[in-house]
């Protein structure tokens, strides 16, 4: 077929369309545009003319089935003409345009499947699509008729060609034939037009209206081609030439496969990862594994190479172009895998199907697993072993253990590197903890395949273990310390096997790297566990080793077995002696302890002096027996030895004296002596107490050890449990549905009525603050009815009130908290709590707030607000960069916020008192802020239930301050004279 | 051992002395128990009724009553030792004591040993009625504390020191190594019917004395490492038991031919210092008080342990047997004095 002839037929075909077009522009009926489509169609495909024929009228009739039917030889030259020339366009724009609004809704619907669909089925998949998107594309006005039945007509077009007739399959495919047509097809020799059509596929469920067919919606529509791309690219690969190496990347051959990947890189960039990644995973999986029954590990990349079955997935990776979608692929892939408990090898060859072709010719994706994954992301502990195993140990995991096995060259190199960042105190302080526990297992990993010498010779990555470790055992966190006693127990395993160490008490030997973070599961961290956590008395770091203990055991049974040895030689010279007479003397129980031989010391003064004799420890641990119940018993003398007291229990050092194994013990009964002091005699003890807080006598334990006193001290006080007190507290929110706080309360005799709200009687005048409630009671046995019901109000109300008044803390609390606050922020000799001493900063801003909220609803809190407000508020300590105490300044603010009354706030806002006011609005900015921005999640979210009560708070004043408006509203309108006579119950009768 | 019972409490507890009661004696026929404290008051109990009969201000001085001693011998009499320097003698009357002592001996002896009315052996009493002429002695330490005085009741006076003063120089010497005399307890041998004395020292050892030579000690052995608190004999005067303030009980006897003192049976305390101790006039019991506030029973005749009874809460100063065997009397520095039934002689039920 030469030049001049092809240029006749696509005339020719021109020319037909143009008679087309002519007879629809001239039809007055359906039938008429019927016959002229027919007419055209019957020289292009095949047409079933009775079908046809037997929805029109007669006189139409015969012109169908007169119209003349080509052969096949010569409807196979037209199409091709017609269909890759300019005739298909032209056609296509006449029936969308002009059939489709105006005539098509008379077709019967066998007749539009015959002539009106059929011209785009039987079209190429991607002269069709680049013909419907585009009108998509055109915007017209919503209710316009015409562009309405336009765009429906197209998205059915959409469905029929590439969902039921599986177009997408058929395009992959396509994409070779342009080879074959060659100097038909000019336009789709480059790359960029492969990524156009890519581009256009993508786009389909962004561009069809919201009453489109639920099957081109984003999910059903990307599902269905992830589908039909695998499927089409595995039969195309196929047909690829032998050998694999000799395809060239950018040969037009390789167009099916940079399709596929330019469709999925684009889905994945509208967020549909998931889809693709489901569809992939099982089939690559069932690949992988169905290879893995047949061949050994070293022989599985040649298989893999030379089998055409895999070689789409061989290349998809490599021809994609786009790094991000790649990257979100992987990671799709990795966590798609650690769902499917797929086993480690073969997780291992899938990652090796997909990147290997790509991971050792770019940089780039090394780069992804090597940093990007390990550092930067967080996967489940699986995901991490697969991608350490693929990335940095590049080798296929065996059964067979200890395989020798050649590093690459650069594992050293990495795990220094992995290790520099590890020890870095920044990252402990400002990665979140999953971020770390993650880093953790990849370090614990790859320490666990190193050996001694290799540790020797790698330079720096010994000091960093033991930087790392050190910076993090210091940490107020428990599970950061666990972390380190991880790391160091699988570092000396790798130096000497025989000889673990274990920093932990409840060790096992081998190590979890889950850290109970890193688990499928996203675990919700509840506000209780919080409590618990931050309520945890902080012991600083035991450290004991396994023979210690070991030997504490073996000594307790040795106990033992002499006591029961005692016991048999008592019997034997019972039997030996002779039983003459004295048989009725059996003995009694003989058991002896001396628990009543303690109890001597009687007088606070003698206990003052025994807890100053360090030299006789037995002393001391008596004295510290009977200190607390002396102290409780609270004589008259308590308040001129409190202060002595409290100085000798600080200073005492219950590890020296205690016996190894009861510092515990002793320890706790410090603490509970203390807190008994604090709670006896508060001003005197508290006097000495935070003066000893800031001295340079003390070392960081004992400033804790005051701390946390001083806070069970405030919640004695207060005699409330913070948790009944936030269940009360919970009552006023909005949250709860429970009624609110100014109502009176349920209790009452059974049958009462529901509480009623008495409208202001007559003249409104009362209806102020305090709101009137009524409700029908029954009448009790015997009562005569007066006719008249019982009134409550919030000032009658008074049985609520009295729980508050119980609390005896409000009058101290400004004695626990002012002079706590005082100089937190000094360095002095041995005192540094805004860096070095951060733990004891984060248990002071803790107690603060736990003195907020046992002062809360007092009007003592809203005097000690704002200075707590201004501790917390200065940079150092809000932006402190240890996450122990933003949590505690979060807590404190939260604290705050429960506390206050909204009446202050409201009066507080009246009154023009900015220190309430600005400081409320900067926990509201911090907690956003944190909220946002913050690394460790725990901090997050504390910020939210912070922003939370801040909203209840408002809302809450926000009410207040409307009540006290409409009072100012409503006494405004009154007149002056009875402003000052105020008449209760005057409409009574 | 599983099938013990758990150790009984005091039948009765005697309150109403304010300072820490130094001893207790039981009157040898009637149902009276007599009690001194350190702060000077003597008083009868009818341990019948449980109660106070009788109180009277015994001996003024720091250190009140020392000692309460009653005896077969002596009859319806009580003595009552002092840390004032004297030691009197009280005549029991229906209401309790008379307003002042029959007589008042002047030892200006300031020391921390109790005195010792002597024991007569069981067979001897029961032979009967020459008891009178069996001279009514009392032992206790003199103005030397390492010396022995013993005094004639009867007759009120003194009979003779032991060490003698007169070869005192040898004597001296090493009675000055013994140190302070620390328990006294005088007995009539069983045959002989010689006055005998055993007593016992600071540094533990333990001299046994013959009346009838009364220049050299016939025998002189030391069982304890620490300072003698307490010697007591038993009823047929064969043997006995001694507490001191060290962490041991022995049990010992005397071998009245040879004049040879043997330990019976050493018995090891968890805590050290016995106050005081007492063998039941059956010779089935023994008991002990000590320091770490319990009592201890022993099997006199095997030696184990039988109960411990804790009940003080303060340490023990005392414990003694009623005549009948039938009660245990128990005094401490918690002001207390405790009355216990134990182990009940069979025969009397």
């Amino acid at each position: 077929m030469n030049d001049k002839e092809r240029a006749e037929l696509e005339n020719l075909a021109l020319q037909k369309v143009a008679e087309v077009s002519s007879a629809i522009d001239a039809a007055r009926h359906v039938d008429e545009v019927i016959c002229a489509l027919h007419s055209l169609a019957a020289l292009i495909f095949s047409v079933d003319s009775s079908l046809v024929s037997g929805a029109v009228d007669q006189r139409f009739k015969d012109q169908i089935l007169s119209a003349k039917c080509a052969t096949d030889s010569e409807r196979g030259s037209f199409r091709n003409n017609f269909y890759y020339g300019s005739a298909f366009p032209t056609m296509a724009r006449l029936l969308l345009f002009e059939v489709a609004p105006n005539w098509l809704t008379q077709f019967p619907k066998s007749v539009r499947s015959q002539i009106y669909d059929q011209f785009f089925l039987e079209g190429p998949s991607i002269g069709v699509l680049e013909e419907l998107i585009p009108i998509l594309n055109k915007k017209g006005s919503d209710k316009d008729p015409v562009h309405d039945k336009i765009c429906s007509s197209v998205e059915r077009l959409l469905v029929l060609c590439y969902l039921k007739k599986e177009g997408i399959r058929q395009m992959v495919i396509e994409f070779d034939l342009v080879e074959k047509q060659k100097g038909v097809a000019v336009k789709k020799d480059d790359k960029n037009s492969v990524s156009r059509v890519a581009q256009l596929l993508a786009s389909i469920p962004d561009k069809i209206r919201p009453q489109a067919s639920s099957k081109l919606s984003s999910f059903s529509f990307f599902k269905e081609a992830t589908i039909q791309l695998i499927a089409g690219a595995e039969e195309k690969s196929m047909q690829l030439p032998s050998v694999c190496d000799t395809i060239e990347k950018d040969s037009p051959q390789n167009y099916a496969i940079f399709f596929v990947g330019e469709t999925f890189s684009r889905i994945i960039r509208r967020g549909s990862t998931d889809i693709v990644v489901s569809e992939m995973v099982p089939r690559i999986y069932d690949l992988v594994k169905s290879l893995l029954l047949s061949y050994s590990n070293a022989s599985l990349p040649s298989v893999m190479e030379s089998t055409p079955k895999f070689w789409f997935w061989l290349y998809l990776v490599e021809t994609m172009r786009d790094q991000y979608s790649i990257e979100r692929l992987a990671e799709g892939i990795l966590r798609q895998l650690a769902s499917r408990a797929v086993t480690d090898t073969e997780a291992y060859w899938i990652l090796w199907l997909l990147f290997n072709r790509s991971y050792n010719h770019t940089g780039t994706i090394r780069a992804m697993f090597v940093d990007k994954f390990i550092l930067w992301k967080v996967f489940p502990v699986s995901c991490l072993r697969w991608i350490l195993q693929y990335s940095i140990f590049e080798v296929a995991p065996t059964m067979e253990g200890h395989v020798k096995w050649q590093k690459p060259p650069h594992f050293v190199d990495t795990l220094q590197h992995l290790v520099t960042i590890w020890s870095k105190r920044e990252f402990v302080q400002s990665s979140s903890v999953e971020q770390q526990a993650y880093l953790t297992a990849a370090v614990g990993l790859c320490l666990e395949k190193m050996s001694k010498q290799e540790l020797e010779t790698a330079k720096d990555v010994l000091s960093l273990i033991l930087q790392g470790v050190s910076c993090r055992l210091e940490s107020p966190i428990d599970l950061v310390r666990k972390m380190a006693s991880a790391i160091a127990l699988t570092f000396s395993k790798a130096v000497d096997p025989k000889n673990p160490l274990y920093l932990d008490d409840n060790h096992s030997d081998v190590v979890d790297w889950e850290f109970e973070v890193l688990t499928q599961k996203k675990v919700i961290i509840t506000t209780s566990s919080r409590k618990q956590f931050i309520n945890k008395p902080k012991t600083p770091l035991q450290e004991k080793s396994r023979e210690n203990l070991g030997d504490k055991e073996a000594q307790k049974s040795i106990l033992i077995e002499e006591i029961s040895d005692k016991g048999v030689e008592e019997d034997e010279k019972d039997h030996d002696s002779d039983s003459s007479s004295d048989t009725s003397l059996e003995p009694y129980d003989l058991s002896d302890d001396d628990s009543d031989l303690n109890k001597t010391f009687t007088q606070l003064a003698d206990i003052v002096a025994a807890l100053r004799k360090p030299d006789d420890p037995d002393g001391v641990e008596r004295a510290l027996d009977a200190v607390e119940k002396l102290v409780r018993a609270s004589p008259d003398e308590l308040h001129h030895n409190s202060s002595d007291i409290v100085r000798a229990l600080v200073h005492v050092r219950c590890a020296d004296v205690a016996a190894e194994g009861e510092e515990e013990s002793s320890e706790e009964k410090r603490h509970k002596a203390l807190v008994s002091l604090l709670v006896t005699c508060p001003f005197e003890s508290l006097d000495v107490v935070t003066k000893l807080l800031y001295s340079s006598s003390v070392d960081i334990s004992q400033r804790i050890l005051i701390i946390d006193v001083m806070t069970e001290a405030a919640l004695e006080l207060s005699e409330t449990k913070i948790i009944t007190k936030e269940q009360q507290r919970k009552g006023n929110l909005i949250t709860s549905t429970s009624q609110p706080w100014f109502r009176p309360g349920d209790r009452g005799p059974v049958g009462a009525g529901p509480w009623r709200e008495v409208s202001g009687p007559g003249t409104s005048m009362l209806q102020n603050w305090s709101h009137q409630y009524e409700r029908e009671l029954p009448s009790r046995p015997g009562q005569r009815k007066l006719g008249k019901t019982r009134k409550w109000s919030a000032a009658n109300s008074k049985d609520l009130q009295q729980e508050w008044s119980k609390n005896r803390f409000p009058m101290y609390a400004a004695a626990f908290m002012l002079p706590a606050m005082q100089g937190f922020d000094k360095k002095r000799h041995g005192v540094d709590l805004l860096n070095r001493d951060f733990v004891v900063l984060g248990k002071l801003i803790y107690m603060l707030g736990v003195c907020m909220k046992c002062i809360a609803m007092h009007p003592e809190a809203s005097a000690l607000a704002p200075a707590l407000l201004d501790m917390i508020r200065s940079r150092d300590v809000s932006h402190h960069p240890e996450a122990y105490v933003r949590r505690s300044v979060l807590f404190a603010a939260s604290c705050i916020l429960v506390a206050l009354h909204p009446s202050y706030v409201a009066s507080a806002l009246i009154e023009g008192n900015q220190d309430i006011s600005t400081g409320l609005e900067w926990i509201r900015i911090y907690s956003l802020h944190v909220a946002e921005s913050d690394p460790d999640t725990e901090c997050a979210s504390m910020a939210m239930n912070c922003l939370q009560l801040h909203s209840e708070i408002a809302l809450e004043t926000s009410r207040a301050l409307e009540s006290a408006d409409r009072m100012k509203a409503q006494s405004r309108t009154l007149p002056s004279k009875l402003d000052n006579i105020i008449i209760p119950f005057a409409n009574m009768n | 051992m599983a099938s013990a019972r758990p150790p009984p409490d005091p039948v009765a507890v005697l309150r109403g002395h304010r300072a820490a009661v130094m001893d207790v004696s039981f009157h040898p026929s009637r149902s009276l128990l007599f009690s001194g404290a350190s702060d000077g008051e003597l008083r009868v109990w009818d341990t019948v009724r449980n109660r106070t009969i009788f109180s009277t201000w015994a001996h003024i001085g720091a250190a009140g009553v020392y000692s309460v001693a009653t005896n077969a011998a002596l009859g319806n009499r009580v003595i009552s030792q002092g840390r004032d320097g004297s030691c009197k003698c009280w005549e029991i009357e229906e209401a309790g004591l008379s307003r002042k002592p029959l007589f008042t001996i002047r030892t200006n002896s300031y020391h921390f040993c109790k005195v010792s009315l002597t024991k007569t052996p069981k067979s001897v009493q029961t032979d009967g009625g020459d008891s009178t002429e069996v001279v009514n002695i009392m032992a206790l330490p003199g103005e030397d504390p390492s010396q022995v005085e013993l005094w004639d009741l009867t007759a009120v006076k003194r009979v003779m020191s032991l060490p003698q003063s007169s070869n005192s120089n040898l004597a001296g010497q090493t009675s000055n190594q013994r140190g302070m005399c620390m328990a006294i307890q005088a007995f009539y041998t069983s045959e002989t019917q010689v006055l005998n004395l055993l007593s016992g020292y600071e540094d533990g050892s333990m001299l046994w004395w013959d009346f009838r030579r009364p220049e050299a000690p016939v025998s002189s052995v030391k069982f304890h490492s620490e300072a003698v608190l307490s010697v007591a004999i038993d009823n047929i005067c064969n043997g006995g038991i001694s507490g001191g303030a060290d962490n041991k009980i022995f049990m010992f006897s005397l071998d009245q031919q040879k004049s040879i003192c043997t330990v019976r049976k050493e018995i090891e305390l968890e805590r050290p210092g016995i106050a005081g101790a007492a063998i039941r006039p059956d010779n089935k019991i023994a008991a002990s008080a000590g320091w770490d506030h319990r009592l201890r029973v022993y099997n006199y005749r095997k030696g184990n342990a039988l109960a411990l009874l804790k009940y003080h809460s303060g340490s023990s100063n005392a414990v003694t047997f009623s005549d009948d065997c039938r009660q245990m009397a128990s005094c401490s520095e918690d002001t207390t004095v405790a009355l216990w039934e134990l182990y009940p002689p069979k025969d009397r039920i």
